[in-house]
């Protein structure tokens, strides 16, 4: 515990039913999302390694912050 | 035990006011998020966390409002009185109304406190109950205020009320449908590198996305619009005047901006 290795990646998810389009996730994660033109997310579709804290970080806020829910940290096994 | 003191009485008042007063700002912090106010001067994200942080505090007043009323015993307000309607014998209907308002205030807190592990929906319908609740406080506030009954009291309750009744009409006129459009921090953050979102991370979508735009179908001329490369840009991208850069028009340019 607390010694869990760094190596893998992740994916920050949308979910595109819940999404409004509140764009509160481009505020708070703006390295991993960026907005079309109406405001709705598009989010990196490459993996970010698990060992970008500073971007984990981001995705935890968005996460946290998503006035809808609709986002969520995927994690994935194999080295990004 | 007579535990009494005009000093509880005197918390329960001041505590009262000032919960109100907040109570307005979270309802109103809360319809700006609601109707994607932000994202130029002050972030969407900085509103919501406002709007988390002064409901904190106000529940934090309206708990002490709560204890200082029951630990009083001048009044005959028990602690069952705070949760259950007409209860109390001391002004039976405003503290009932009060009550009412507690428990809706309670589960719009412990729902907010549980969001993650409810569904959205659940949520968003307990929340509706945060209006019913300030209904609820300002009747409360005008039928038990002592100090709510003329002069300056009776001017902040109905600022109070003004606020949010306002606050209402605008949540329910100038509601979005759904997206609202672009925070602007897009086009700040592009107006630092051009046309190119450029990012301090290392992991930027930037250069994370530049292999994947190579193949794309648009051309490849499109795909490197940078103010950095030496390529020649259209004389059109190069048009915009004022911090903010034009939005390219043309769907192959926009692409870039991916």
């Amino acid at each position: 515990m607390g010694m869990r290795r760094r190596s893998g990646g992740f994916l920050l998810r949308v979910n595109p039913i819940l999404c409004d389009g509140f764009g509160h996730c481009h505020e708070l994660a703006p390295e991993l999302v960026t907005t079309d033109e109406w405001g709705y997310p598009i989010i990196s579709p490459t993996p970010v390694p698990l060992a970008n804290m500073s971007a984990l970080e981001s995705a935890r806020y968005a996460v946290r912050g998503c006035p809808r829910q609709a986002l969520r940290i995927e994690r994935l096994s194999e080295p990004a | 035990m007579a535990l009494t003191s005009p000093y509880f009485w005197y918390t329960t008042r001041a505590t009262g006011i000032v919960a109100l007063v907040l109570f307005t700002l979270v309802v109103s912090l809360g319809t700006l998020v609601a109707n994607r106010i932000g994202g130029t001067i002050v972030g969407r994200f900085e509103l919501n966390e406002l709007h988390r942080s002064v409901s904190i505090v106000a529940m934090v007043f309206l708990f002490i409002h709560i204890l200082t009323t029951v630990a009083d015993s001048y009044v005959s307000t028990g602690l069952i009185s705070a949760f259950i309607p007409m209860t109390s014998s001391f002004k039976r209907m405003p503290v009932a109304i009060g009550a009412v308002g507690f428990d809706l205030l309670l589960s719009v807190w412990v729902s907010s406190l549980l969001k993650v592990r409810i569904a959205n929906r659940s949520w968003r319908f307990i929340h509706w109950f945060g209006w019913l609740a300030f209904t609820a406080a300002i009747a409360h506030a005008f039928l038990t205020g002592t100090d709510t009954r003329s002069g300056a009291g009776l001017v902040l309750v109905g600022a109070c009320a003004g606020v949010v009744l306002a606050a209402a009409l605008w949540r329910y006129v100038g509601r979005p449908a759904r997206a609202a459009g672009r925070t602007a921090l897009s086009p700040l953050a592009a107006a630092k590198g051009g046309a190119v979102l450029e990012y301090p991370h290392s992991s930027s979508p930037a250069a994370r996305l530049a292999p994947r735009s190579t193949v794309s179908p648009f051309p490849a001329a499109d795909v490197s619009i940078t103010e950095r490369s030496p390529s020649p840009s259209p004389p059109a991208a190069r048009a915009s005047s004022g911090p903010f850069p034009r939005r390219p028009q043309a769907p192959s340019a926009r692409r870039v901006r991916r």
